[in-house]
């Protein structure tokens, strides 16, 4: 019993990490994908060809390659003089990475909306700013929460790929009871992952039931 | 006094030219019926008036004022056609109610932000200068339309809760909560099941009766023959013939009219 | 999981090369094996190396978790075990701090030119390639790499012929990979690699495989009584490739090498090097003796003659 809690202690100061990378990275991807966003949508060309490759880019690279880069290629270029550190490189790669992935998101659900819904804003001499805040931004958000749960439920799970670059989450601490013998925390680890999930996934589906007072 | 004059609207879609040289007027409270063939150009032509579409060329004038010049250089800010568009009210096909707000407040949003923004700027709306006139203003305006359109017992419904004929007579009702000069209706019942049709039409109908100025593209020839003042057949981008429903629908001379109308008696039986 | 630790293991790879290609850019490609005791004679090379880890007071030690080497005690919650109490003696005689950070196996030679660590001392065997990436101190322990099966099948595989079909597990790119395909033992075994050698454990005892080989001082942190795996053991008389602890610096670090092997040699003569190594039922398997009693063995000679000799 007492290495049980010994255990649970260590796993949840490891899944602390876990939590710190994906509060953070949701705090500042939400509202940076919807900046990329702007950017992959933009009428100015070089602007639009120029987010759509990043995105491309961002999404075409595994994200473990992607903290690799952040966190190594600094330091190695400059000889170890710049250097974020490994949490921060963590949270630049996820944050990176996650803003790519909702930016789409956010587009498809843009996209999604049928034009008669802009033009039925513009005949009443609604202006673009107008539209878009209160006609289209509804719409986009009842749209989009699902793939957005979607994503952000893998979110939790990719906090673990932080241990590439070293950071003590979970199943890092939960490999090293296996190092020293004890086999039963790497599978012990999952109950975090699952209750989390489990959270959320009830916060998305009453968010959706909300959303569902009307169809459409 | 002219409420509307289209003169030598131009419009093309790269090679495809939509609108040759377009030209008509309407007096206060007519009725004017544009048929067609799709494709002959009559929903570009009443999008144009609505400022959906950016003319090539020709004026738009409504009660004698210049609205639009697109032969002239200057080209109209956003603001402009905004202000422009208040003028002309537009029933779309496909109803294009916003879903996530119920019946009341589809037709109270636009006014509403309206009535915010002149207020804010010291000004008035409808002639009330605090907020709370103004809004009660706006709300006694939606319901007495909604009555118009009898849909009173509907106010706090979500549009995905109405049929069809219902949402589009929601749609009418917030096209007049702007009071336009003109009233257009690009094919109101081209989506809906035949016996839904009626309703909104009877709708168009006690509007006429009420004196309403209205531009509809229809292809119910019979409705247009019954409620309009004048019809316009369109084919090919040009006004192919125009005149009395008895002259245009029960006595075509052109040719494309005869050929159009043809197609339709076989459904319906005219006069 | 399985998954991304391998692809890890491919992408450090090839930021390994490209990392390893920045780093050489600018020395002179280096000569076959350097002599540990040639480097530490020259005493008119570069200290630069040395220079920035005394500015900082502290030298970050790169370690993984791996008992009895580098662990974190249950009881006392602290980061202890041979290796870190060794590392922290030899920081405490070249004046500086010793501060652990754990990093991925894989990614030690990035996190060293990177900087991010000065040193890899978590039982790193010496072996040519890695003389060539990094500068090495002394041998200061040796090790073996040893079979491991279920105590069922104990008698189950004993000889060669034994072996035939046996699914054979060992950590990628370890020392127990490379006998399990290079030594005539195995020629008929089927081997698969996994990504530590705690997986190996794990195979054998979930039944996925038949063998593993892990390293010998593993086997004394990761076995017995109280483990999950006291029901594997050691197949007694079968060792093979016996190999060489050393501690890895960055290429071009010849000060900092001379400082290190100087106190570890010092350490020893004191008996203190010894004593932690009691503690940790090592004492058998260290190298570096005092000077009394000194062997002076060729660090070279001995591999040499190590790799050839066939169990």
């Amino acid at each position: 019993m007492e290495q049980f809690w010994l255990v649970t202690g260590k796993l949840l100061e490891g899944f602390g990490q876990n939590c710190i990378i994906f509060g953070v990275t949701l705090l500042l991807a939400l509202p940076l994908g919807l900046i990329i966003t702007g950017g992959s949508m933009s009428r100015f060309k070089p602007l639009r060809w120029f987010t759509r490759t990043f995105v491309w880019v961002i999404r075409g690279t595994p994200l473990m390659l992607q903290l690799f880069v952040v966190f190594f290629i600094p330091p190695l270029m400059t000889n170890g003089s710049v250097s974020f550190g490994r949490m921060n490189a963590a949270l630049i790669a996820f944050t990176i990475n996650y803003a790519a992935y909702f930016s789409e998101i956010y587009r498809g659900g843009i996209e999604s909306i049928p034009k008669g819904q802009y033009e039925a804003g513009q005949v009443l001499g609604m202006t673009k700013a107008q539209i878009f805040g209160k006609i289209v931004l509804f719409q986009v958000i009842k749209k989009i929460v699902p793939p957005m749960g979607n994503e952000i439920i893998t979110l939790v799970k990719d906090t673990s790929l932080s241990s590439v670059i070293a950071i003590p989450e979970v199943l890092m601490n939960a490999k090293d009871f296996s190092m020293s013998g004890l086999i039963w925390p790497l599978f012990y680890s999952a109950i975090f992952f699952l209750a989390f999930c489990g959270v959320l996934t009830v916060v998305f589906s009453r968010l959706e039931k909300r959303l569902n007072y009307y169809k459409g | 006094m002219a409420i509307l004059q289209v003169e030598k609207i131009r419009k093309s879609f790269g090679k495809n030219e939509v609108l040759k040289n377009i030209s008509f007027s309407m007096e206060k409270g007519d009725v004017v019926a544009i048929i067609g063939s799709s494709g002959s150009g009559k929903t570009t032509l009443l999008r144009c008036l609505n400022f959906l579409e950016s003319p090539d060329g020709g004026k738009i004038m409504v009660n004698d004022k210049l609205l639009l010049d697109a032969d002239s250089d200057t080209k109209l800010s956003d603001s402009e056609k905004r202000k422009n568009r208040l003028h002309f009210g537009l029933v779309f096909q496909s109803f294009n109610l916003f879903p996530q707000y119920n019946v009341l407040d589809n037709l109270m949003l636009a006014p509403k932000l309206a009535a915010k923004k002149q207020l804010k700027n010291g000004g008035s709306y409808m002639g009330c200068t605090n907020r709370k006139d103004a809004m009660n203003y706006i709300q006694n305006n939606a319901m007495a339309l909604l009555q118009r359109v009898g849909l009173t017992e509907k106010a706090h419904a979500y549009p995905c809760e109405l049929s069809g004929g219902q949402q589009q007579r929601v749609a009418i009702a917030r096209a007049l909560a702007q009071s336009p000069d003109v009233l257009c209706f690009d094919e109101p019942t081209s989506a809906l099941d035949p016996e839904l049709t009626g309703e909104v039409l009877n709708v168009i109908k006690m509007l006429k009766e009420k004196g309403f100025t209205m531009v509809i593209v229809t292809h119910e020839i019979e409705f247009a023959h019954d409620v309009a003042d004048k019809i316009i057949f369109m084919d090919k981008g040009i006004i192919a013939e125009e005149g009395t429903p008895e002259q245009v629908i029960s006595h075509p001379q052109n040719p494309r009219t005869k050929e159009f109308l043809s197609r339709f008696s076989q459904n319906f039986k005219m006069d | 999981m399985k998954k991304w630790t391998k692809l890890g293991a491919v992408i450090s790879a090839a930021l390994l090369v490209s990392a390893m290609a920045a780093g050489c850019g600018s020395e002179t490609a280096p000569t076959e094996e350097s002599k540990v005791e040639e480097t530490s004679s020259a005493a008119q090379v570069s200290s630069a190396d040395w220079d920035d880890i005394a500015a900082k007071g502290k030298m970050t030690v790169g370690i993984t978790y791996f008992e009895p080497m580098n662990y974190i005690d249950k009881d006392t919650n602290e980061l202890t075990g041979f290796e870190t109490e060794f590392a922290q003696a030899v920081c405490e005689k070249l004046g500086v701090e010793a501060d652990f950070q754990k990093i991925e196996w894989e990614s030690k030679e990035v996190e060293l030119n990177a900087k991010t660590i000065d040193c890899i001392w978590n039982g790193m065997t010496i072996t040519d390639e890695r003389k060539e990436n990094m500068d090495i101190s002394v041998p200061y322990m040796e090790n073996k790499q040893v079979m491991v099966v279920k105590k069922d099948n104990l008698e189950k595989y004993q000889t060669a012929e034994d072996m035939k079909g046996a699914k054979v597990v060992a950590e990628k790119k370890s020392a127990g990979e490379e006998v399990a395909q290079s030594d005539e033992f195995f020629a008929e075994a089927d081997y698969l690699s996994v990504d530590s050698q705690a997986k190996t454990l794990l195979e054998v005892k979930s039944g996925t495989a038949d063998v593993a080989i892990i390293d010998y001082v593993m086997s004394i942190g990761s076995l017995g009584e109280g483990s999950d795996y006291s029901d594997l053991v050691v197949v007694d008389g079968k060792d093979f490739a016996p190999e060489q602890y050393g501690i890895a610096f960055r290429k071009n670090s010849p000060a900092t090498l001379e400082k290190v092997n100087a106190a570890i040699q010092e350490l020893a003569d004191e008996g203190k090097l010894q004593e932690i190594a009691e503690k940790y039922h090592l004492e058998d398997l260290l190298l570096v003796k005092p000077a009394n009693e000194a062997t002076n063995s060729d660090a070279d000679a001995t591999s040499e003659a190590a790799a050839s000799e066939e169990a």
